[in-house]
Order: C-alpha cells, then sequence, then structure tokens
C-alpha cells in the first residue's frame, strides 16, 4: 500500500519526535515571547504563549543596562578559553598515555583520574578557596580556571577517540624515525580533531554556564562573570521574579552559545562522529 | 639597615603618616546579597562609589554575594581562605552562629573608641532591632536593612465580597472569616482564594515565628542557643490555624507555594490577602495593576512580628587598619541619611530611627501609607530566630508545617517530631553547655 | 648451554623490564601535567574529607579518631532518606533519559533540514544556564499561572502543584532533568550510530531483517559500549549535578526531594556538621566508584568484542 515498506512507520515517528520537540522548545518560547512583554511580573495570563500586543525590545535594554555585560562577556570567553586552552594540553597527554601505553597500574590510575567526576562540589569549595589563596589565585579568574585545568572527562573522552584511531599510521610515522612528540602533535591530534571539537563545545558550554564556582572565588566586580553577573540582577527571594527581564537575561547569557550552535549545528554533531565513543 | 626601615616606619606609623602616601587608602571589601530585586545591586555599588569618594583614604569593593545563604557560604570560605571582607550584610539570623564558632568580631572596640557604649550606640537604632544586633551584651550585627511580614490585600476583591477596606481584618477569626468571603469557588476549581503566603524553606519559618508570636508565643530562647520552644499550645494554635485555612475552611492552596506564586495570584487580582515581606513593598508598588493596602498581621492574643533582614557584620582576620576603614562604612551605610535613602530605595524599612525625621521620609510616608502601616508596626516586633545550627533547627520545624499543609501530618504530631529534630540537632550545643558545668 | 639460556631468559626479561621502566616513565610524564591539578584540587581535597570522616569533633575543639561519624550517617534516617530518594532520582531520570536520547538518536540519523532543526531544539536545554534555568522552571511549575498548568488548564487539567506537593516534587524535578539532559546524551548516540557500517544494515534488508530487527540485531548490540559510556557518565551527572535541586526546592517540601548531594551540602554549610558531611561523601565516592567501575568492565568488555 505504501510506497516504501517503511515508509508508514517512519511518517509516524517523524510526527511522534516533531512532537516531542515541541514540548522541548516550548519553554524557550515562553521565554522569548515573555522577554519581549512589557511588566512580566505576573498577571493571569503570563504564561500565554501568545506575544502581547505591546511588545518592545523594554527588558533587553532594562536587562543591558543593568550590568556591565561587555566585561561579564569578556571575562566569560576569557574564563572559557584559559580552561579549554590548558585542558587540550593535559587530555591529549594523558588521553594518549592510557590509549597507546601499556604502563603497571594504568587501569588503577584510570579509576584515580575518573574520581574527579565523582566528588560533589560543594564539599571541594573550602579545601579548593584555601590553595588558591595559598597561590595568591583568590579574586582572580585564573583561580576560577585552576581546578579545571585536569579534566577526567576530557582524558576519557581523548582515550577512547585515540583507540579508534588505527596504530598502523604510527607505526609507519615510527619507521620514518618520528618521535613520539612528533607522533603526537603531527598524525594523532589532527585525526583527533573532531574529538578535540566535540569536547570544546562541552567543555565551554559546562564553563560559560557555572554559576557557585566563580560565585566563590571572584569578588571584584572587574572579573565577574555573566552567570553572576545574570544573578546579581535577575534573583530576588523575599519577592516575586520579575520574569521578562530575567527570559531577557537568560537570553542575553546564552546568546553567544545558542548563535554558535545553530551556526556550526552540523559541523557540532559530526564532529562527535569520528570520537569513536562506540 | 633592616632595622633602619623598621624604625623609621614606626615613626611614620606613629606619627600618623605613611610611608606611601600613594597608596595610603586602606581597601577592603563589602559583601552584599541581593535579597529583594535585582536593581538593588546597582545603587549598592552607586551607594559604594559616592562613599569612596567621600573618603579618599578608604576604598572598599562592594562584591556582589548571591543569596543570602551564597553570602553566608562565600563569607565562610573567605575566612577559612584567609580573605575576610571588612563587612558583610549578612542575614541576621546567621550571625549568632558566627559568633559560636568565633568568626565574627564584635564593634565594641571600635565604638569604645568613639567613647560611646554599645547602649548608646544602638540608641540609634528601633529597640526591636536590638535583639538580633546584641550577642551576651556585645554588638556583633549592625542592623542595615529590615522587615517583618505584613499582610497585604486587594481592595477591589474587599468591596465585591462586602468587606469593607477601611477595616482589615486584625484577629485570626476576622481573617478567616474575610478570607472564606474572598474565597471563590467553580466547581471543583478555585479561582479566587482568600489567603496566600509563601511557604518554602526560610519563608515559612519566618512566618509561623509571625503567627505563633501573634498567638502570643516565643519561637525560641533570644538567650540561650540551645532551645526552641515547637511542642508548645501557641506554636499548635498557630499551626492549628494554618491547617484550617487548608483544609477546614479551603481558603488556602494545598502544598507549598512559594513566592512567585503568591504574588502571580495577587498581582492577577485572583487573591484577597497574602502575607508577604515589607521589604516587597516597593516591588508590589511597581507591579500591582488594582488599588491594594496593607495591616498588620492578624493577630490571636497580642500583636507581634520577628524581625527580618540584615545586618552589617565583621569576620574575624582583619588589620586594624581594615577594621577602622570597615566601621566607617557601617556607620555611613546606617547613618539617617543612607538609611533612608535605602528604604525609600527598596522597601525595607531604614533600621535608623532618626531616619524617619527627615522631611524626605516625612514626605515618603504621607505619599505611601503603606510604608507607613509596615513601620507602625514595628513597635510591635521582636527579634528574629537564631539558635545553634539555625538553618537546620528551622528546617526541623518547616519541613513538619510542610506536612501539615500538605496534609500529611496533624499539627500536634508534626509538633512533637519538629521538636524531636530541633533538639537533636541542638544536642552537641547543650551537652556541652547547658549540660556541662565543669567548663 | 644451561648457563646461556639463562642469561638469555635473564637478558630479555631485564630488557623487557626496562622497556616497561621506560614506558612508565613516559606515561608519568604525559599524565603529570593532569596529575599536578588533580593532586591539587582533587586529591588534595580527597585526603582531608577522608581524614575528617575519621575525625570525631565535640563541640569546643576536643577531637580523637574513630568511626563515630559513619555510625551517626547509617544511624541518620534522613541519610537513608536522601539514598533511597537519589536511588529513585537517578533510575527515574537516567533511564528515560536515555531511552529518548537513544530515539532521537536514531530518529534524527540521517542529515536533512527537518533533522537538524530537531537536533538544536533538543541540544536548546543543554545551553542555558542553570541559575537562569531554575528561575524559569520554578516559573513553569508554578501552580495555575505556570506555563504547565495555564495549558493543562486550558484542557481542562485541575491545578496541580508541581514542586510544592511533597508526592509529586521529586518526579517534577525527575521530568526537569531529563528535559535538560536527555539531547546531551543524544550526541554521544548519534556518534555512536555514525560508526556503525552501513554494510551490517545493507545485508540485514537484503535477509528481510525489519526495521525493528535491525535495531535489535545490530542497532542495540553495537551500541552498547556508547550504552555503557553514557550510563556512566549519565549517572555521576546526576549525582553529583543537583544545583537544579538546590534552588528550585531546596529539598522539600518536607525532604522530599533531598538527595545524597544535598544531603551533604546541607551538613556541610548549613549544620557545619564537617564529619558527617565528609562520613558521606566518602561513602557516595565509594558507591559511585563502584557503579563505575562495574559499568566500565562492561565498557571496556564490548570494545573487546569488536576486537
Amino acid at each position: 500500500m505504501t510506497a516504501s515498506r517503511s515508509g508508514s512507520p517512519r511518517l509516524a515517528a517523524t510526527i511522534l519526535l516533531v512532537a516531542v520537540a515541541v514540548i522541548w522548545v516550548t519553554p524557550f518560547a515562553w521565554m522569548l515571547i515573555a522577554s519581549l512583554r512589557p511588566d512580566a511580573a505576573g498577571g493571569a495570563d503570563i504564561a500565554s504563549l501568545i506575544p502581547s500586543a505591546q511588545s518592545g525590545f523594554g527588558n533587553f535594554v532594562d536587562a543591558w543596562q543593568s550590568g556591565n555585560f561587555p566585561l561579564w562577556y569578556l571575562n566569560t570567553a576569557i574564563l572559557c578559553a584559559g580552561v579549554l586552552a590548558v585542558q587540550l594540553v593535559t587530555i591529549t597527554c594523558a588521553g594518549y598515555a592510557f590509549a597507546r601505553l601499556e604502563f603497571p597500574g594504568r587501569q588503577a590510575f584510570f579509576y584515580l583520574f575518573l574520581m574527579q567526576l565523582m566528588l560533589v562540589p560543594p564539599i571541594l569549595i573550602v579545601p579548593n578557596l584555601i590553595t588558591l589563596s595559598k597561590f595568591g589565585l583568590y579574586d582572580t579568574l585564573v583561580g576560577v580556571m585552576a581546578p579545571y585545568f585536569a579534566s577526567a572527562f576530557g582524558v576519557f573522552l581523548m582515550r577512547q577517540t585515540f583507540r579508534t584511531i588505527p596504530r598502523d599510521f604510527e607505526e609507519a610515522a615510527r619507521v620514518d624515525g618520528a618521535s613520539r612528540a612528533q607522533i603526537i602533535c603531527r598524525i594523532l591530534v589532527p585525526l583527533a580533531r573532531p574529538g578535540f571539537i566535540a569536547f570544546a563545545i562541552v567543555s565551554v558550554t559546562a564553563h560559560w554556564n557555572e554559576f557557585l564556582w566563580p560565585l566563590m572565588v571572584t569578588s571584584s566586580p572587574s572579573n565577574r562573570v555573566l552567570t553572576v553577573g545574570l544573578a546579581s540582577f535577575t534573583r530576588s527571594a523575599e519577592s516575586g521574579s520579575q520574569w521578562g527581564l530575567i527570559a531577557a537575561g537568560t537570553l542575553l547569557v546564552a546568546a553567544p552559545l545558542l548563535i554558535a550552535f545553530v551556526l556550526f549545528q552540523r559541523r557540532f554533531v559530526s564532529s562527535f562522529v569520528f570520537t569513536g565513543i562506540k | 639597615m633592616n632595622a633602619l626601615m623598621r624604625s623609621a616606619a614606626a615613626v611614620a606609623v606613629a606619627s600618623g603618616l605613611s610611608l606611601t602616601p600613594a597608596q595610603a587608602a586602606t581597601e577592603i571589601q563589602l559583601f552584599f546579597p541581593v535579597p529583594v530585586q535585582g536593581k538593588l545591586a546597582n545603587e549598592m555599588e552607586n551607594l559604594v562609589a559616592r562613599f569612596n569618594s567621600e573618603h579618599p583614604d578608604i576604598k572598599v569593593t562592594p562584591v556582589y554575594t548571591g543569596s543570602y545563604d551564597e553570602t553566608n557560604l562565600k563569607t565562610r570560605a573567605a575566612i577559612k581562605a584567609g580573605q575576610p571582607p571588612a563587612a558583610v550584610i549578612m542575614s541576621a539570623s546567621f550571625i549568632l552562629e558566627y559568633v559560636i564558632n568565633g568568626e565574627v568580631e564584635p564593634y565594641d572596640e571600635l565604638i569604645a573608641a568613639e567613647g560611646k557604649t554599645p547602649a548608646e550606640f544602638m540608641d540609634d537604632f528601633w529597640p526591636a532591632l536590638h535583639g538580633n544586633a546584641l550577642i551576651d551584651g556585645k554588638v556583633y550585627g549592625v542592623p542595615f536593612h529590615n522587615s517583618t511580614p505584613l499582610l497585604y490585600y486587594n481592595v477591589r476583591l474587599f468591596e465585591e465580597a462586602g468587606l469593607d477596606p477601611d477595616n482589615p481584618p486584625a484577629t485570626w477569626a476576622e481573617w478567616i472569616d474575610a478570607a472564606q468571603k474572598l474565597t471563590r469557588r467553580n466547581g471543583d476549581k478555585v479561582e479566587q482564594w482568600g489567603v496566600m503566603m509563601p511557604t518554602t524553606y526560610d519563608y515559612l519559618g519566618w512566618i509561623t515565628s509571625a503567627l505563633n508570636m501573634s498567638n502570643g508565643g516565643q519561637y525560641y530562647n533570644q538567650n540561650y542557643a540551645g532551645e526552641v520552644y515547637y511542642d508548645t499550645p501557641t506554636m499548635l494554635g498557630a499551626l492549628n490555624l494554618l491547617h484550617d485555612m487548608v483544609f477546614e475552611y479551603k481558603v488556602m492552596p494545598e502544598g507549598v507555594n512559594d513566592a512567585n506564586s503568591v504574588t502571580s495570584a495577587f498581582f492577577a487580582g485572583q487573591l484577597g490577602t497574602m502575607i508577604l515581606s515589607t521589604g516587597s513593598l516597593s516591588f508590589v508598588r511597581e507591579n500591582m495593576k488594582e488599588p491594594y493596602r496593607v495591616a498588620f498581621v492578624p493577630r490571636n492574643v497580642r500583636n507581634a512580628v520577628p524581625i527580618g533582614g540584615a545586618s552589617l557584620m565583621m569576620p574575624k582576620g582583619l588589620s586594624e587598619e581594615q577594621k577602622k576603614a570597615g566601621f566607617e562604612l557601617v556607620k555611613w551605610l546606617t547613618s539617617p541619611e543612607i538609611s533612608g535613602h535605602w528604604s525609600r530605595f527598596t522597601g525595607y524599612f531604614a533600621p535608623n530611627r532618626h531616619a524617619y525625621d527627615s522631611d524626605e521620609m516625612k514626605a515618603f510616608l504621607v505619599e505611601h501609607p503603606d510604608a507607613k502601616v509596615a513601620l507602625d508596626q514595628l513597635a510591635h516586633a521582636g527579634s528574629w530566630f537564631a539558635t545553634y545550627n539555625t538553618v537546620g533547627v528551622r528546617k526541623a520545624l518547616e519541613d513538619e508545617v510542610q506536612a501539615v499543609l500538605s496534609g500529611k501530618k496533624d499539627p500536634a504530631q508534626a509538633l512533637k517530631d519538629a521538636q524531636a529534630a530541633a533538639d537533636a540537632l541542638m544536642r552537641p550545643y547543650v551537652e556541652a553547655t547547658a549540660l556541662s558545668y565543669l567548663n | 648451554m644451561t648457563d646461556t639460556t639463562l642469561s638469555g631468559v635473564h637478558l630479555a626479561d631485564s630488557a623487557r623490564k626496562s622497556r616497561i621502566h621506560e614506558t612508565f616513565g613516559v606515561a608519568l610524564l604525559l599524565l603529570a601535567p593532569s596529575l599536578v591539578f588533580l593532586a591539587l584540587f582533587t586529591y588534595w581535597p580527597v585526603v582531608q574529607v577522608a581524614w575528617q570522616s575519621l575525625t570525631v569533633e565535640s563541640f569546643g575543639g576536643a577531637t580523637r579518631t574513630g568511626l563515630d561519624n559513619f555510625q551517626r550517617l547509617f544511624a541518620d534516617a534522613r541519610f537513608a532518606r536522601a539514598a533511597q530518594n537519589n536511588i529513585v532520582f537517578a533510575v527515574g531520570t537516567v533511564v528515560p533519559s536515555i531511552v529518548l536520547a537513544l530515539a532521537f538518536a536514531v530518529g534524527l540519523q540521517e542529515t536533512t533540514r527537518l533533522t537538524s532543526g530537531l537536533r538544536t531544539v533538543f541540544i536548546l536545554p543543554v545551553m542555558i544556564p542553570l541559575v537562569a534555568a531554575s528561575a524559569l522552571f520554578s516559573f513553569i511549575f508554578q501552580p495555575r499561572f505556570g506555563l504547565l498548568d495555564y495549558y493543562l488548564g486550558s484542557l481542562g487539567f485541575g491545578t496541580t502543584n508541581w514542586i510544592g506537593n511533597p508526592d509529586l516534587a521529586l518526579w517534577s524535578l525527575m521530568g526537569l532533568t531529563v528535559w535538560k539532559n536527555a539531547g546531551y546524551y543524544m550526541l554521544f548516540f548519534l556518534a555512536g550510530l555514525q560508526a556503525i557500517p552501513d554494510e551490517l544494515y545493507e545485508s540485514a534488508r537484503v535477509e528481510g531483517a525489519k526495521a525493528v530487527q535491525r535495531f535489535r540485531r545490530i542497532t542495540l548490540p553495537l551500541l552498547r559500549p556508547t550504552l555503557a559510556f553514557v550510563v556512566v557518565i549519565a549517572l555521576l551527572q546526576v549525582l553529583t549535578n543537583v544545583d537544579h535541586i538546590i534552588l528550585l526546592t531546596g529539598g522539600g517540601p518536607s525532604d522530599s526531594t533531598n538527595v545524597l548531594l544535598y544531603y551533604i551540602y546541607q551538613q556541610a554549610h548549613e549544620n557545619y556538621d564537617i564529619g558527617l558531611a565528609a562520613a558521606a561523601t566518602v561513602v557516595t565516592v565509594a558507591a559511585l566508584l563502584v557503579i563505575s567501575a562495574v559499568s566500565l568492565r562492561t565498557l571496556e568488555h564490548g570494545i573487546h568484542y569488536e576486537g
């Protein structure tokens, strides 16, 4: 009856996916509409997804003027770039060691690395602040970055990625007299590039959105990052919330990530394709 | 050489000079949370900039530190990391624990240096605030901005229900009566509630304590950090009221509601009365489109409410210069002028009673009668809950009140359980203090 | 004769040994940059936590060493409650997130304009800061006026207090977590799927296998390592990432959404009971290590099979 055997179930699956996607996107749709709605602090139809007749960018203007967004963008970008730059070195080295080298205690070392993923952040705040303070990194962006320079997640990811790259390439290079460092830099790293892109996206998203740790480490307004800035004008405990302002502020914070993702979506997804987490 | 330098430095210090005049300004930090509205962060930064320009010898960095809880977290971490701020705007109920843990410095020496006694210093502040400011007779927290719970009501809904907006409910009985008239049902669905109040952690303990106090009760032992009075007749009466509002008269929604749910309903014109902080006056004023008014929290036995808000405290580990600079800032922030300005801006009332002597403030109260009511209620205010393990001990009660509001427990059982849980949390302190005379 | 054999063996052995030594040296060199930071910001705190968990502090500063903190921990009904909530929360979020993520990935495997759009939609929740997401979700979950109730109401449903009802709150938070995480895991499955050779599907199709059969016989077995990886990452993420609980419910109402990490947070930062917080951390980390090791062994096993 149908043109293709799988046509009808495929259509049903697509409709189902689109329906789920509608649920997924609804909070964002509301956020966008609320951000354009004036005086969105309450009222009976605050949840309505129909844009208000007096829509405008008032909330965005308010949000923008509530703080120093250019500085916050810059600090957050520095934070993410700094963390990532060091991480790329540490995870390449450790990922290679776990993927390619046979050494005593490899398994034990690997679990020792993974322990980083198991530690609950609240317990780390005080000891890590004391450590930072000893190194003179309290209230610095480097202090916010330092605990993340080693990344168990990244090491895990790179270990899997390197493992999918056939050893033949390295053997050939070794026969030609390449050193280990040359093999890593000239052969493995370029081949693992999609893995690095994937890791970069995960890492940048995580640090772009982090709140509590930057709040604990930094004090000077000149070191403030986006999430802390956002919180400084949207949080409230004793009153109600100003939804329009929160929505506008959130969109301002998330905008660079959202735009980057929409623009590079294909590459983002395909970068995962070659990481070999299979 | 070294000795020479040292003696030179000593001479310089002794003669009040500095070796490096260019860097003479004492650098200190002020930690501040934003409890009510975001725009306060900006205003605080403006204030500090003004302070800095008026005090060239001091350079204050204003540090936004999140919510009250996050401020507490950051302050403790900063103290442990050896980087204490010179002043923190700290939730007044947290300060006692800093005293117990020996992490805060009293202001007494600095006050004495000005030739004042603690009593003279505190005399500028409303009497209701003294309880939380003074611990063991020493000034540990200088009140910065304060609030009490307040009854807000919708004038239109009062008129529609045949109630007189000029005579808001003053007693619990009148409150229940009004709430029943204000509640409107459509089949199973409630279209308009008589009463709502925030019942999430922190807010709930504060409001429960207000109801307990207006029932003649005392929530905790103000002179001893290891004792709370949960399993008492006055508390039982307060919980019965909450229970009956939900399940007997059905004038308040079941379960836990946050401040957003409460204000949403109020702004939507679907809520007759709500209990909310006086600190929210500005927020309500800006967002409520219908006429509303405020009144005292209704009483059963007496009019009484707890103080809320925050005080300035000084962590340990500061240099003498930093302490002095911090105290300058504290005095400036709590001066009549700044106190009044901040009060008008936020809706909190000014802790410095002389703030209300200014013409500006008098005009403001005439223009905003709701602020006047809030101020009048201050005469009936008492100090705010603070014990050993304040948050845990408060949550021990809140968990049980929430169970009552959700229909999981009856009030009497809930209070027994709350008392047991609180006693267990305070046990180490009690055993080391009240139950031990050897140390 | 005997001598030469012996010395030959000896020689080979020592050469192997020195090679292993050399490899170990290289490995250490490569691990060193990570280990420096891990030592400072992970192991040093772990050592402190382990020590604190064994330190019994009495009021006033006197300390001794013992297991009292662990005894108190296991006697604490709240800890048991938090552990129980955490199991429900972990299973209730990890299973649906992974099932959904897998479905998304299988459904959106081919790149068309529509699938690109849908992938973007599913990944959106990963991109917004939790500080803001929590504020927005407190609105979405608001009774009557919130996004959920407003539209459910117009469909004829009554008022629901999503996070204010102790019977419902944990489930609402699970829903939020699934929404937030499913797209993230989808990416790993997409990657895993791309690596499965098309020929396998082709030959299955030639043999007349239906879509469901192809999924069960090819996709699922070959995705097993990916599945194990995602399970490990998802479990660790769900157990160590509870900021939205702290911000939305604070563990309430009536402690109904308290989970292990929040229990630890409360002991450390609300009750200042460092010993109990440390003991709870030690127990949690030990449990996570065991869970990860078991899951990882499955993962490594899978890779070995593919050889």
